[in-house]
């Protein structure tokens, strides 16, 4: 068991068997017990993972890594194409993070999806998501990892939509597919320039070995950039990051699970991989850091006017996601540097994940029990009917907003760090790493600000449940009727209980002691975590030494404060004062809750030209089918005018044979003699 | 291979004396064919009979012998196409079966002409006597009205009748070029041999005449025979002919060789042309060579004689009515 | 002598106009009896031959048409007994049901309708065995 070939292929096996068993028996089977395969497939393959990490962990190599050996998938000429995994200690990681929040997340789901008919199909659907992300971050070369890449993009798609039949939602999958398909446009071509100018060769270690020559190429620079193209459209970074507030329209375990914690990493992981690729391009390096601090700052001040509380953790996604690219970003030419920003992204990728799922899962506990209403003037101070949903909401915002200890907060000020590191730095664009370290931390105190909005309109004030609570089900009535009426509800009120299954109460309880205690645990002041993810073999580096700087902390814990208070008197001191200030400032306020009209924008831009051409593209089709049709109706119009000569006198047949034969002797006769 | 309409005019204007009547009779029998109306038998008849002058003027070659033979044979294919045409145009069917007896007695002369006895008795036992006389019972049978409206009608007249003449003409046409006329040819020959006769060129210039005309016909002649060994001959003779005619020198010897060449295979043809008459006492010759030649023919011939029998049986026969 | 052309004259004539019988009269009598008339101008062209050539083959492949005829004869007037009996009319294009569905029967324009048959009355004898009209009616002896 122990042999890393059998476990590599074990992590993304048993979730694979699980989408296959729950496919193929779920529907006529298996049915309401379809979950079991997919919570089985993700558990072991959790303790899989965890057994890859801790066995890469005690290892005594610099920079352990396991392989599986390779087989050739297929081979095109000069292109070859292997299939092997390989994990070290950034795969490790990422692969207990995706797992575990994975487990939980389909435990929450038993009780989030009871009431659907597609129940066999989502946790299928899950199971392949949970394999193509494992297989995702195992892979050892490009071509593996994009395979998982679109792998992903399909079960989001799927999970998106997997309410079809609402025409929003089918909307929504299509754009989130269509826009990350943007991304992976670039994506694949960079691969391409890649293979091409760097022998050949698709693996990670071959490309990161034969990069180490060509520093400073205008190649290398151009191929940086296209692989950010791909993380950029799967992580919802500006311009392409419309897709994931539309992608709420799926159901609140899928937001959790691939829309904050797993699929959106992924354009993170693929930088973190190819950080000795960006190392050596710097001008790369700096625009991946300016889009993800302007994207996060973007993200951020759309955040704070939406009244969608899942459109309002959306938005933080994309935001925390900026702030991850800006640490991947903080690299510049100098090695060290590059391992402590990479290594800092992927340490809030990983706590990110777990505050994040939670605070998916929390507004989905709010959602299911308020009968599918999420808007949140709708419902207020529902601290009282939602004890635990509250506490693990507020433990995930306070990790969100980064207040000490909170896992949050280790991370935020780790990427303070690579930021600030990098802005001291010798490079040339120092003072542009300043900048951004500012924009940084005004987030940080925006997204403090907007969290605790959130927190505050949810769950305080006067208890106000909206009638749809009471139709649906979700909770336990007193009476055994689903469809209680409204008038009723305000007489068996006390007796409402919205939270009674533990496996709606488990998960959430489960991630919000990760999302408080993780960074703590393993980073805390002696750096485990990182010190781990230094020893991956992207790095090929000593981390340096870490030093504690207590003015960062002071300040960003300053920021996180005031933001925490700023909303506390806009929204449970002075609730309403929030209109007000809303009122002087309009056309602010209007362009901010209107998301500032990218959708728009980019409906005329890219969506209307594109219908041109493909009313265009219709007339030609009507050409060309009109001229298969007109060359399929010719035999008829051809038998039609020919008919006539069918009429059934014998007379008439022999006529036309004799006369056909005279013309052509008399033709024959002429000719012979002219 | 472009036939232009220019060709083929010129091609009909050459050949005027072969169409004329034929274009006379194809009239004639459009207008005598039955119509319920407007049925022109007096116009018919005159282009049928303005038809049959010419074709005896044109077609006819007048300066052969007059024997009884040929006079019976005009007159027998006369009636024969005299009562052919009756027989199309009649409108009561019985008198057209009456016809088509004329046309068999005048065919059943033809093969007498022929030395064909067995035959000729056998025409007129069959057909004559048996065929005809089972349709004119059916007719009396069927129509005892003697003619109904279907007959007072054709099928597309014009077209038919068209169809058939240009036909006609083309077999003409083909005829006309397979057997041309024997007085012409006898003609062309003598003019070769006294050519050939000559001594010195200009003896033979003058002998044969226009060059271009003479060249023209021997190679219309050896067209004509193409791929005999006569035609294979003349048309040696005409290479050589040409190649002395035409060189700077011309060489009488090399021409009176050609000229040679060409008459020897035309005497040929002549004799093959003319040949003995096959003796008419030929019935126990027929009888003979029936019997061991075709005795499978004559078997299978009865065979089939006594399946048509059955089978007309078989077809008419009414079912014995079932009902109670 | 009479050169062989003639005689294949005088046979492509008989022929032709046994093909134009055909293809123009609407009797079936006469139908057959033009296709009898081209198989006529055939023979002429047979025994034409045949003495051309100075053998009987011609002669004797003109028997065995008389022969084939002859049966061809008795056979189609089988069928056309046949035909008649379902029509009652010897016309032939009565017979169009071949056609093409969705075609109309092409009919005479200008035929007039068709006379009634008449049913002749023939007398009635009284039945026999019965007693006349009249039994009082004295016999004039």
């Amino acid at each position: 068991m122990s042999d890393p070939d059998t476990l590599l292929w074990l992590v993304p096996g048993f979730p694979l068997a699980a989408c296959l068993i729950t496919a193929f028996l779920g529907p006529a089977l298996l049915r309401r017990y379809s979950h079991w395969p997919t919570i089985l497939g993700a558990l072991c393959s959790l303790a899989c993972s965890l057994l890859v990490l801790l066995s890469l962990y005690g290892s005594t190599i610099d920079h352990p890594e396991f392989h599986t050996s390779p087989h050739t998938w297929f081979t095109m000429g000069n292109f070859k194409v292997a299939f092997a995994l390989q994990a070290d200690a950034l795969t490790a990681v990422m692969l207990v993070a995706v797992t575990f929040c994975g487990t939980f997340i389909a435990i929450f789901s038993t009780w989030y999806m009871r009431d659907e008919n597609g129940y066999p199909r989502y946790f299928a659907i899950m199971s392949l998501f949970l394999f193509s992300m494992t297989g995702l971050v195992l892979a050892n070369n490009f071509i593996a990892l994009y395979a998982f890449w679109e792998g992903v993009g399909l079960c989001s798609y799927l999970l998106i939509g997997f309410w079809f039949q609402k025409p929003s939602a089918a909307a929504a999958a299509r754009k989130a597919f269509l826009v990350t398909r943007l991304g992976d446009a670039g994506m694949i071509l960079g691969i391409m320039l890649l293979w091409s100018q760097l022998g050949h060769s698709l693996d990670f270690t071959d490309i990161f070995f034969n990069a180490r020559t060509r520093a400073d190429s205008p190649y290398l620079t151009v191929a940086c950039l296209l692989l950010f193209c791909g993380a950029v459209g799967k992580s919802a970074q500006f311009p392409l990051h419309v897709w994931l507030p539309d992608a709420m329209e799926g159901p609140s375990p899928v937001s959790a699970l691939i829309h904050a914690a797993t699929m959106v990493t992924a354009g993170v992981y693929l930088v973190a991989r190819c950080t000795p690729l960006f190392v050596l391009a710097p001008v790369a390096q700096i625009i991946v850091a300016c889009t993800g601090a302007f994207t996060a700052l973007l993200a951020a001040s759309i955040a704070v006017t939406q009244f969608d509380l899942k459109r309002v953790l959306a938005y933080s996604t994309i935001s925390q996601l900026g702030f991850m690219f800006m640490a991947l970003g903080a690299g510049m030419k100098d090695k060290d540097l590059a391992v402590v920003g990479a290594s800092a992204a992927i340490f809030h990728l990983f706590t990110h994940a777990f505050f994040k799922a939670l605070l998916f899962l929390a507004a989905g506990s709010v959602m299911l029990s308020m009968g599918h209403v999420i808007d949140m003037r709708r419902f207020s101070g529902l601290r009282k009917a939602l004890p635990v949903t509250h506490w693990t909401f507020l433990c995930g915002a306070l990790a969100l907003a980064g207040v000490i200890p909170f896992s949050g907060f280790w991370s935020k000020d780790q990427i303070f760090d690579a930021v600030l590191g990098a802005g001291e730095s010798s490079s040339p664009f120092a003072w542009l790493y300043l900048i951004l370290f500012i924009i940084g931390l005004l987030t940080a105190a925006v997204t403090a600000f907007y969290t605790f909005r959130a927190y505050f309109r949810t769950f305080h004030g006067e208890e106000k449940i909206p009638p749809e609570a009471y139709q649906h089900g979700g909770h336990e009535v007193a009476d055994a009727g689903h469809h209680a009426a409204p008038s009723a509800a305000v007489s068996d009120h006390a007796e409402q209980k919205f939270e009674t299954y533990w496996a709606q109460k488990l998960p959430l309880i489960v991630l919000a002691a990760c999302a408080a205690l993780v960074g703590l645990v393993c980073e805390g002041f002696w750096h485990w975590l990182t010190d781990f993810l230094g020893r991956a073999t992207s790095f090929r580096v000593e981390m340096p030494a870490h030093h504690v700087d207590y003015f960062l902390i002071l300040v960003s814990t300053l920021s996180a404060v005031g933001g925490i208070a700023l909303a506390a008197w806009m929204y449970y001191f002075r609730p309403g004062i929030a209109e007000r200030i809303a009122a002087r400032m309009p056309r602010l306020h209007d362009l901010s809750s209107r998301r500032f009209l990218f959708d728009e924008v980019y409906g005329y831009v890219v969506v209307g030209p594109l219908k041109i051409a493909a009313l265009i593209c219709r007339f030609f089709d009507g050409i060309v089918d009109g001229i298969v049709d007109l060359i399929g109706l010719s035999p008829r119009v051809l038998a039609r005018i020919l008919q006539p000569i069918q009429n059934g006198l014998v007379q008439f047949y022999a006529l036309v044979m004799i006369v056909f034969l005279t013309a052509f002797m008399a033709i024959f006769v002429i000719w012979f003699n002219r | 291979m472009p036939i232009v309409g220019t060709d083929i005019f010129l091609f009909l204007l050459r050949h005027w004396k072969l169409l004329v009547p034929l274009a006379l009779a194809f009239a004639a029998v459009t207008m005598l064919l039955p119509r319920p109306r407007h049925r022109a038998i007096v116009w018919g008849g005159v282009c049928g009979l303005a038809a049959l002058i010419l074709a005896g003027c044109f077609w006819v070659r007048w300066d052969n012998p007059v024997s009884p033979e040929v006079v019976l044979f005009y007159a027998f294919s006369g009636m024969a196409i005299l009562g052919g045409v009756s027989m199309i145009a009649q409108r009561n069917p019985a008198r057209s079966a009456i016809s088509f007896a004329v046309v068999v007695m005048n065919t059943c002369g033809l093969f007498l002409l022929q030395a064909a006895p067995f035959l000729m008795a056998a025409s007129i036992v069959i057909y004559a006597g048996a065929i005809i006389v089972t349709f004119l019972f059916v007719l009396m049978l069927a129509q005892q009205a003697g003619f109904s409206n279907a007959d007072d009608r054709s099928r597309e007249p014009f077209l038919a009748t068209l169809a058939g003449f240009v036909l006609l003409g083309s077999f003409l046409l083909i005829l006309e070029r397979t057997f041309p006329d024997p007085k012409h040819f006898s003609e062309f020959l003598s003019r070769v041999e006294t050519a050939a006769q000559g001594r010195t060129v200009t003896e033979i210039t003058t002998a044969l005449g226009d060059k271009e005309a003479f060249l023209m016909e021997v190679k219309r002649e050896a067209r004509r025979y193409r791929g005999t060994d006569e035609g294979i001959k003349i048309q040696q003779g005409l290479d050589d002919l040409m190649a002395g005619w035409e060189a700077r020198e011309p060489n009488a010897a090399e021409m009176q060789n050609a000229l040679a060449t060409i008459l020897e295979a035309g005497r040929k043809i002549q004799e093959r042309n003319s040949r003995e008459d096959l003796p008419a006492e030929n019935v126990a010759g027929l009888g003979r060579t029936l019997f061991s030649d075709y005795l499978l023919a004559v078997e299978l011939g009865g065979t089939l004689l006594l399946v048509a029998t059955i089978g007309a049986i078989a077809i008419t026969a009414r079912r014995a009515e079932k009902s109670a | 002598m009479i050169p062989l052309s003639n005689y294949l004259i005088v046979g492509a004539i008989l022929f032709v106009l046994g093909m134009i019988g055909f293809l123009t009269r609407r009797n079936l009598i006469l139908m057959f009896l033009s296709a009898e008339m081209m198989l006529q101008g055939v023979a002429i062209n047979l025994v034409a031959f045949a003495r051309y050539h100075g053998n009987l083959h011609g002669q004797v492949f003109t028997l065995f048409i008389i022969t084939v005829a002859a049966c061809e004869a008795a056979l189609a007037l089988a069928l056309v007994l046949m035909l008649y009996r379902s029509r009652r009319s010897l016309d032939v294009s009565l017979w169009q049901e071949l056609r093409e569905p969705g075609q109309e029967a092409i009919l005479d324009l200008d035929a007039p309708p068709a006379e009634p048959m008449i049913e002749e009355e023939l007398p009635k004898l009284t039945p026999a065995g019965g007693a006349p009209a009249s039994p009082r009616e004295d016999s004039h002896v």
